[in-house]
């Protein structure tokens, strides 16, 4: 038999047919599918003994208590810590992703730490009658501030500078208020404690007052759009209202009618006991509290955490706008524990003209490092121990501890023993002296965290207080009857305005939060529930004016600077407004209703 | 996933979603990111391209102040409970409706990634890897280790963390539980939702929170005209949010008026 060139195709093609008749290609395909599952470039997640941990989230001023689910001591997970007497279980998305912090790509774990300590001591031998040397300490209140207050106690001409907001010395009572006036305060984003704010927020009628539609504002009971960067004129309007006025010109100012105003006077003066939250510089804010009758109601004093008397002999804490121009030979930043950030165009000034040293201890170069000769890499949460001052909404004194997850990596240093040491100050184990002071004041309860229970503070010994706070526990001090503070303070520098506006910069910033930690790319990158780093949102016919689309790159510009960003078109933001995702760069060059615009880049 | 244990009482578990307690924080992304060791955006990535088994969409009812409102909407893999749509296309039987749950599994080993599911699934809820998993260096010490990770080019989604069904599965063995009863549980979203927005049990129990929320009149479910009987119940007062719920994509409406 001849077999032909045909027959052999025919085999051929029929076969080929065939095959894929039988399961022979569907299973290669599913062995495929199952071998390249497991392929060396897909990460394994560790193995070992799954434990609880407990800490208290340093990530912002809140403090939120933390359980972390631990696979061999490795965290791999947050939560909060349920009936927790002030976070109240919540978490935020941040404090979420908090354990991912020291991986992220922006980290910095190697710096010119001998070469600061060198240029800090040759700098410090040289300082001038009139010059200074300054710590600038974003989140005050804590043990580190009383060691960089005593260090500056004991150099020459040391400064303790205090980065903080107008309620320093006083508590807000959410739980006392029944209305609360927001003057574009992100009252329900992340401002508190978020927990306590949601627990109290059954109890309160909420007016917030945006340009934008907010978070805050979504959830307000009314939300009163003003133009963008009148939140001053608004408060300034109420008080001519409250006190039988008609506010004419903050009527224009803000676009609220008139009637608004005397109707909103009339709520708060009506439906007390009232409270006005505002931004650190608002001064209406601080007013209209005043007028109302909140300061000893729903504003009240707190005192502080018990120190050891030794401690006491220390420099006073000053803002930044009291220290004189040009004084500042030599600032040590400690912005390892995030907190408000004052723009470079504020500190700078205070430099002296010729060759400050300025050290930040940090663990990103995104913050003070971009403009500090030297970066000394500190650690971040949860690899550092450091305690927690009590956040704005916290009635109760509180002393509370980060407690680490993880070690820390090699290099990096503690910012309080590295001042402390610039500074020529002996000092222990400060957290443990405070401890000790804190449970012989013999008063407050402490919440154990991991059994749920409060227990007297003077019936714990000394030692198990300890260790208890090592392990997440939480000391809140007794309330007080409510007392009178004596006056809000409101921190200095001018309020900026949509006033400052000019033809070349017609738009008014808005800020809003801006995330940062790889996983919330989630919320913004991957979805469009947040403005990104470095993103700003602008309505579509401020889009089409300035010739760029959703998604392009261009430069926001201000009076301070200019910044690249990426554009998002957004019908939600006002006609005259640009929503800006702030972070220190952001900051640098504009703040809250400066003006500002948007170029094709 | 396939049970191989025949339910004695199966389960049906499912969510309520009070779209009114939302405040759009975006906890849940997180939470469930980290929980299903869902990695970081590629740079490349985008609202379309990116891996969100849960995302909160920004929805408003289109009109000026001071009527304009607006709403914040969780939506995850709603387990389509008939007519699966993502199961009856699969052509590689990568997805199941499990018996014993009542939640509709993706297996991502045996997906070959055509994503035929993808363009079935009415609700947008499913997921392609466009690239491969990568974390920031070190950060692969985080993974949950009961999760594993998927491979580029898979598709995956939401399964009421499946991994925390078995961990309680197993618990319930331990405690010599009987093996088909239903296991109560939490999801990572549940866990983290700040405001309790979010609120899970056994449709089957009719004592359970999802089961009394979602015989409310206030109730609705997206897309109920499809029949696909979803086990994600949503509540809200407003009308106009239930309205926007038979939309085909909840931004849908919002995105047109950005466009101008």
């Amino acid at each position: 038999m001849k077999t032909t060139r045909r027959e052999i195709l025919f085999f051929a093609g029929g076969s080929a047919v065939g095959i894929l008749m039988t399961p022979a290609p569907w299973r290669l395909i599913t062995d495929t599918a199952l071998w390249s599952e497991n392929w060396p470039g897909i990460p394994r997640p560790a193995r070992g003994a799954i434990t609880a941990r407990y800490t208290n989230c340093a990530l912002c001023a809140a403090g939120c208590a933390v359980r972390a689910r631990c696979v061999a001591e490795q965290p791999v997970s947050l939560a909060g810590v349920a009936g927790h007497p002030l976070s109240h279980g919540a978490l935020c998305a941040y404090g979420l992703a908090g354990h991912h912090l020291p991986y992220h790509p922006a980290r910095v774990t190697r710096g010119s730490e001998r070469e600061a300590m060198a240029a800090v001591t040759a700098a410090m031998d040289r300082l001038a009658g009139n010059e200074h040397m300054a710590v600038l300490d974003l989140r005050p209140g804590r043990t580190a501030s009383w060691t960089y207050r005593r260090a500056m106690a004991a150099v020459k001409n040391g400064v303790y500078v205090a980065a903080g907001g107008a309620l320093a010395n006083a508590a807000i009572d959410l739980s006392k208020a029944r209305t609360v006036l927001s003057l574009g305060v992100p009252l329900l984003e992340d401002w508190g404690t978020p927990g306590n704010v949601m627990a109290a927020r059954a109890g309160f009628h909420l007016i917030q007052a945006d340009a934008v539609e907010s978070r805050t504002a979504v959830m307000a009971d009314q939300w009163l759009r003003i133009k963008a960067g009148s939140e001053e004129a608004l408060g300034q309007g109420i008080l001519q209202a409250l006190g039988g006025q008609t506010p004419v010109a903050a009527a224009e100012a803000t676009g609220i009618a008139e009637q608004q105003f005397l109707a909103l006077a009339g709520e708060l003066r009506q439906n007390g006991p009232a409270l006005v939250l505002g931004g650190a510089r608002s001064k209406s804010a601080a007013q209209l509290n005043d007028a109302l009758g909140a300061l000893g109601r729903t504003i009240v004093v707190r005192r502080e955490a018990p120190v050891p008397d030794a401690w006491k002999k220390a420099a006073p804490a000053v803002d930044l706008a009291s220290v004189e121009d040009g004084s500042i030979r030599v600032l040590l930043i400690d912005e390892s524990a995030p907190g408000a950030y004052l723009p470079w165009s504020a500190v700078e000034p205070k430099l002296v003209r010729d060759n400050p040293v300025v050290v930040t201890l940090g663990w990103t170069r995104d913050g003070y490092g971009r403009h500090a000769q030297y970066l000394v890499p500190a650690g971040v949460y949860p690899e550092v121990t450091d305690d927690l001052p009590p956040a704005v909404d916290s009635v109760a004194a509180t002393f509370r501890m980060s407690v680490p997850l993880v070690q820390a990596p090699e290099g990096v240093v503690k910012p309080e023993e590295w001042i402390a040491r610039a500074a020529g100050l002996q000092v222990g184990d400060t957290l443990r002296e405070r401890a000790d002071a804190v449970h012989r004041a013999g008063r407050g309860t402490l919440f154990t965290y991991a059994g749920g229970k409060s227990v007297a503070a003077k019936d714990v010994k000394i030692d198990d207080f300890w260790k208890a706070l090592q392990a997440g526990a939480c000391w809140m001090d007794e309330v007080e009857p409510a007392r009178r503070p004596a006056a809000v303070k409101v921190a200095a520098g001018a309020t900026r305005q949509a006033a400052d506006l000019t033809d070349d910069l017609p738009l008014v910033v808005v800020l809003t939060e801006a995330p940062s930690s790889p996983l919330l790319s989630k919320i913004y990158q991957e979805s469009n529930l947040k403005l990104g780093p470095e993103q700003v949102a602008i309505h579509p016919l401020e889009a089409r004016a300035a010739g760029v689309e959703d998604g392009a790159r261009a430069v926001l510009e201000t009076l301070a600077g200019r910044i690249d960003v990426e554009v998002r078109v957004d019908a939600g933001v006002p006609l005259g407004a640009v929503l800006v995702a702030s972070r220190p760069a952001v900051l640098d060059v504009c703040g809250a209703g400066v003006g500002a615009k948007v170029v094709r880049a | 996933m396939i049970s191989e244990i025949k339910p004695i009482h199966p389960a049906r578990y499912g969510m309520t979603i009070d779209v009114d307690r939302c405040n759009g924080c975006g906890a849940c992304m997180v939470a469930c990111a980290v929980e299903n060791n869902v990695p970081p955006a590629h740079e490349g990535a985008n609202d379309r391209k990116g891996l969100t088994w849960l995302r909160v969409y920004k929805v408003d009812n289109g009109e000026e102040y001071p009527n304009h409102r607006t709403a914040f909407v969780p939506v995850m893999c709603q387990q389509c409970n008939h007519d699966t749509p993502c199961v009856h296309v699969c052509p590689q039987q990568a997805v199941d409706l499990d018996p014993a749950t009542g939640v509709v599994g993706q297996m991502a080993e045996r997906c070959l990634g055509c994503r035929y599911c993808m363009a079935a699934c009415p609700y947008h809820a499913r997921y392609f890897n466009w690239w491969d998993p990568a974390w920031p260096k070190g950060m692969e010490k985080t993974l949950n280790p009961d999760v594993t990770p998927r491979m580029r080019g898979v598709v995956e989604k939401c399964n009421f963390c499946h991994g925390r069904w078995h961990a309680a599965k197993q618990l319930a063995a331990a405690a010599e539980k009987p093996a088909g009863e239903p296991v109560e549980y939490t999801p990572a979203c549940v866990e983290a939702c700040p405001t309790g927005a979010i609120r899970f049990g056994d449709l089957n129990n009719a004592a359970s929170e999802p089961a009394r929320a979602a015989k409310e009149a206030e109730s609705f479910r997206l897309l109920e005209k499809l029949g696909t009987e979803t086990k994600v119940y949503y509540r809200s007062k407003r009308e106009w949010v239930r309205e926007m719920a038979q939309a085909p994509r909840p931004d849908q409406i919002r995105k047109e008026i950005a466009r101008g």
